[in-house]
């Protein structure tokens, strides 16, 4: 007998060892992909959607251990109604929701716009100091938009001084009132545009420049290449950016959470309120429900339109890009790209101003500077300041593994499945998410509410489009030949990528990571309803001392996050640029 | 080293078929060309035997082996792309060593292949062995870019990159040498000067080389055996001389060079064995190819055609009056379309220096030698 087990044991070794070779180890990854989708995204939006029936919290994961679970889920979920959904026809619900799409897509036309000459600008032209201005672009992404919203009060408030100015001209009453629609607007075109610009200057980089010499070559003049040729090369990623915009601004909660006044009904704030207010559980799940039907929409508009368009490709052929180097263009230019910069910087400029003044009260300028307030933040708040570039740092790991594994398999396999997926969290509001979280982790068998990893995780699922758009964009013009090169070389398909596609997408994973970065740091909605104490990142201090009305150092502290985030976005600029051909 | 063989080869698509039943049979040390206008399967077949597609049915022996169910990367098939796909992200040297990098990767100690992938991953991370040190050089020096080792491969000219997609298939030692239109990103004279170098490569090699291409010239003029394909099926195999002079039909007559085909109706055979084909009343020429057809095609080649300069040499069969409507002149040859009994005909003669050119409007009388004229 012994001798047959002993004969049956090496035997069922092979067996397993081969049926390990078989495994396909991209296969696994597409797997592991799938199932971070499903428990961080799937599931909680499940849960949420089921909340707004039963107005009550739903525990689904713990339903497939727990008999007694299942049980009390399935009382609730027999009573789920469509009662809630009546406060829909309702007045605050629905106007809050009119609001919302009006500023939405006033900010996304405006931006597009304004970003059209700039991208060009940046893409085609020799215009002179670009490398400033492209940094100075950049700058107001970093910036949270309740601190922009705090410059604003300073610029625009009462006593403000860029008011002082408007009446020490003659002017009557107030030039712009910091709390209205109209701020709230400017202040999204001002500070959202660089999430439009920079795919913009890529869509117009990787239009094919031979397409347009062919075009001149034909006897067309400059002007009428760049409306017919490279215009509509570029529209893919302009109305992609488009659409970033719209959400971005549909979904803004920093902005309208101090500056909207009280007539003035958003459907973010609502959905704030309803949670941390009245734990309204039902109300708020509505809310979310009906964001992400919006999103959704406009989401699958930007796929019709772009639907039928080709990228451009960068294949193992090298190309050569010819810049507009016309004098009137590029000093036109210039002036309009200076002009853009001019309120965004003056509202940093002025944060800035109070984060070194004793006191700011009526007058052009603070009446007198002390660094008191640095020194405060640095002795009180040196671990948030830890805690914001740990929390960011684990986010990013986790977005570009993910990212580039799905832009490969959406681009090359067509996992249509998994583009969808990863595209979910640019429809759902961080507040949504953070609600949802909450919820869905907050009992066994998969407690993890109130620890620093789920915290990194919503922030990586928050951030995980931009990502991976970023990524998809340079995947796509990575031409499969390459890859095929690299496969018939003797690479499998896994090390293929490891080697050749992922270096190759480096300037995309590059410019990606900097914004999920740089967006984490600055996230408030999120970190606002899941930081927990003992990590506390920087952007919830900031938001707390606005709140108790400590604004000297929460200035300071905002122009630190500035300060941190300009530092690391020109090392990681750095690191790319060696990496570019 | 091995010769390939493909059995049956059939690729559908959801909505297409792009190979009908391909069979080949390409000897050890082989060059074999894959011709034919694009669509026809040439690339598709191809990219089965690398192991990119999986075929619908159907075998791909390569060496004796069965390599059906063999991954792309394990199929030792040395690619040369279209497009070079060098990668860009890597400098020649680099480039050419990739193969054997890999190798390295997947044997020896785990301290090893740790190194190595450092040195996939930036060159700064670790030194390429002496080995491959060597054999790198060796395959640029053999391609004549061992002074460039150090370039980026987007520093080089198409002719270059073209040879540095040669060195790194080449480098692998593969036992089979695939070739995707290689030569159609470079100019003319570039082209020939390949066609050479590639052509004296295999040689030297003595390396399977299946060449995917549309240009007849080039397939004429560098392989052992072509196979013309059309619609996902070969039409015909045969050695290049073979092809030309004999081609199956009036589709590889044409493909494989300029042909004048008539549509001809077999009248008898004459006393010396010879089929006499009627094309036009007019026009009745007899063909030393046999036929059981009594309706063909038949085609005489541009160069096939003599014209009868002296008055004095008698010709009778085979001797047709023509009026020259063009005359063309190539340089080392002329051109003229002529028309016979209202057909338009197509005629390429020598430049003879001491000649004089016809003119449009000349009555000439032409020769059509019956070796000439092909019946298919």
């Amino acid at each position: 007998m012994s001798s047959v087990n002993q004969d049956k044991q090496p035997k069922k070794d092979t067996k397993f060892r081969g049926w390990l070779r078989t495994i396909d180890s991209l296969k696994v990854m597409k797997w592991v992909v799938y199932l971070f989708f499903f428990l961080f995204l799937v599931l909680p939006l499940v849960s949420v959607f089921l909340v707004s029936f039963t107005g009550q919290p739903v525990n689904l994961l713990g339903s497939l251990v727990n008999p007694d679970i299942m049980a009390t889920n399935i009382e609730r979920l027999s009573n789920a109604s469509f009662e809630h959904y009546s406060l829909l026809l309702g007045g605050t619900y629905f106007s809050a929701l009119q609001n919302s799409l009006a500023l939405a897509i006033g900010v996304s036309i405006l931006v597009i716009l304004m970003c059209i000459p700039l991208a060009y600008a940046f893409a085609r032209t020799t215009m002179p100091y670009k490398k400033t201005l492209a940094a100075l672009c950049t700058i107001p992404l970093i910036v949270p938009t309740f601190i922009s919203a705090a410059g604003f009060i300073i610029m625009f408030g009462r006593t403000g001084w860029v008011n002082t100015m408007y009446q020490s001209l003659g002017f009557d009453g107030v030039l712009i009132d910091a709390y209205s629609m109209t701020s709230i607007v400017l202040i999204q075109v001002f500070f959202f545009f660089p999430f439009a610009l920079w795919p913009m200057v890529a869509a117009f980089k990787i239009a094919d420049i031979s397409l347009e010499e062919a075009s001149n070559n034909m006897g067309a003049k400059n002007w009428s290449t760049m409306v017919f040729i490279t215009f509509p090369l570029a529209i893919p990623g302009i109305i992609s950016a488009a659409l970033l915009i719209f959400t971005v601004s549909f979904s803004d909660f920093g902005t309208p959470i101090i500056l909207a006044p009280d007539g003035l009904n958003l459907i973010v704030v609502e959905a704030y309120r309803e949670i941390s207010g009245f734990f309204n559980w039902a109300g708020a799940s509505i809310l979310t429900i009906v964001m992400v039907a919006v999103a959704a929409i406009f989401f699958w508009l930007q796929r019709y339109v772009t639907k039928n368009m080709d990228y451009g490709t960068l294949s193992g052929k090298p190309k050569g890009t010819k810049l507009n180097d016309s004098k009137i263009v590029t000093r036109s230019l210039l002036v309009f790209t200076i002009l853009v910069l001019v309120l965004p910087m003056s509202a940093i400029f002025s944060v800035l101003l109070q984060s070194f003044a004793t006191t700011w009260g009526t007058g052009l300028l603070p009446r007198g500077f002390t660094m008191d307030h640095y020194a405060t933040v640095f002795t009180r708040s040196g671990d948030n300041i830890l805690n914001s570039i740990l929390l960011a740092g684990g986010a990013l790991i986790i977005s570009v593994i993910v990212a580039t594994l799905v832009s490969y398999f959406v681009v090359r396999e067509n996992t249509s499945k998994l583009d969808f997926m990863s595209s979910i969290p640019l429809i759902v509001p961080g507040i949504a998410l953070g609600i949802a979280y909450i919820q869905t982790f907050n009992t066994a068998p998969l407690q993890l509410t109130g620890t620093a990893f789920l915290l990194i995780v919503a922030y990586a699922v928050r951030r995980m489009p931009y990502m991976i758009r970023s990524t998809m964009g340079t995947m796509m013009a990575i031409k499969s030949d390459i890859e095929e090169a690299a496969v018939n070389l003797g690479a499998s398909k896994l090390v293929a990528i490891i080697t050749v596609v992922g270096p190759l997408m480096l300037p995309g994973i590059a410019a990606g990571s900097i914004l999920v970065f740089v967006t984490v740091i600055k996230e408030t909605s999120i970190t606002v309803l899941m930081a927990p104490s003992d990590w506390a990142p920087m952007s919830l201090m900031v938001f707390q001392n606005l709140l108790r009305g400590e604004v000297y150092t929460a200035s300071a502290m905002a122009m630190l996050i500035i300060v941190l985030v300009i530092i690391l976005q020109t090392a990681a600029n750095k690191i790319t640029k060696n990496s570019l051909y | 080293m091995g010769s390939v063989q493909v059995k049956n080869l059939v690729k559908k698509y959801d909505k297409a078929i792009a190979l009908k039943g391909v069979d080949l049979d390409i000897k050890e040390g082989e060059f074999y060309a894959l011709l034919g206008p694009s669509g026809c399967g040439k690339t598709t077949t191809m990219r089965c035997i690398a192991g990119f597609e999986t075929p619908t049915s159907g075998e791909i022996l390569i060496g004796d082996k069965v390599v059906n169910n063999v991954p792309a990367n394990r199929r030792n098939c040395g690619m040369v792309f279209q497009s070079y796909a060098l990668f860009p992200h890597y400098n020649v040297f680099e480039n050419v060593a990739y193969s054997l990098t890999i190798r390295d990767l997947y044997s020896g100690s785990l301290g090893q292949r740790i190194k190595t992938f450092g040195r996939l991953m930036s060159k700064r991370l670790g030194k390429p062995t002496k080995e491959i040190e060597k054999k790198v050089q060796d395959a640029l020096d053999y391609v004549e870019l061992g002074h460039l080792a150090d370039r980026g491969v987007n520093e080089l000219s198409g002719g270059q990159q073209q040879r540095v997609a040669l060195a790194r298939a080449l480098v692998m030692e593969p036992s089979v040498l695939l070739m995707d239109e290689p030569l159609s990103n470079l100019d003319k004279k570039l082209r020939n000067t390949m066609r050479t170098t590639i052509r004296k490569i295999q040689q030297d090699l003595k390396i399977t080389t299946i060449f995917v291409t549309h240009d007849q010239e080039e397939a004429m003029s560098m392989a052992d055996h072509v196979a013309v394909m059309r619609d996902g099926e070969i039409v015909q195999m045969a050695t290049p001389t073979e092809l030309y002079s004999n081609p199956k039909d009036p589709f590889v007559a044409d493909f494989v060079g300029s042909s004048n085909i008539y549509k001809g109706q077999v009248l008898k055979k004459n006393e010396k064995g010879n089929t006499v084909v009627k094309i036009t009343d007019e026009i009745v020429l007899e063909s030393e190819t046999h036929t059981d057809k009594s309706e063909v095609e038949v085609l005489v080649r541009p160069e096939g055609i003599e014209i009868i300069r002296e008055a004095s040499t008698p010709k009778t069969e085979n001797v047709v009056e023509a009026k020259v409507k063009v005359s063309t002149y190539l340089g080392p040859t002329i051109r003229y379309d002529i028309e016979l009994d209202g057909m338009d005909v197509m005629v390429e003669e020598e430049f003879q220096p001491n000649t004089a050119l016809y003119k449009e409007g000349d009555i000439i009388k032409v020769h059509l030698p019956s070796e000439r004229v092909l019946l298919i």
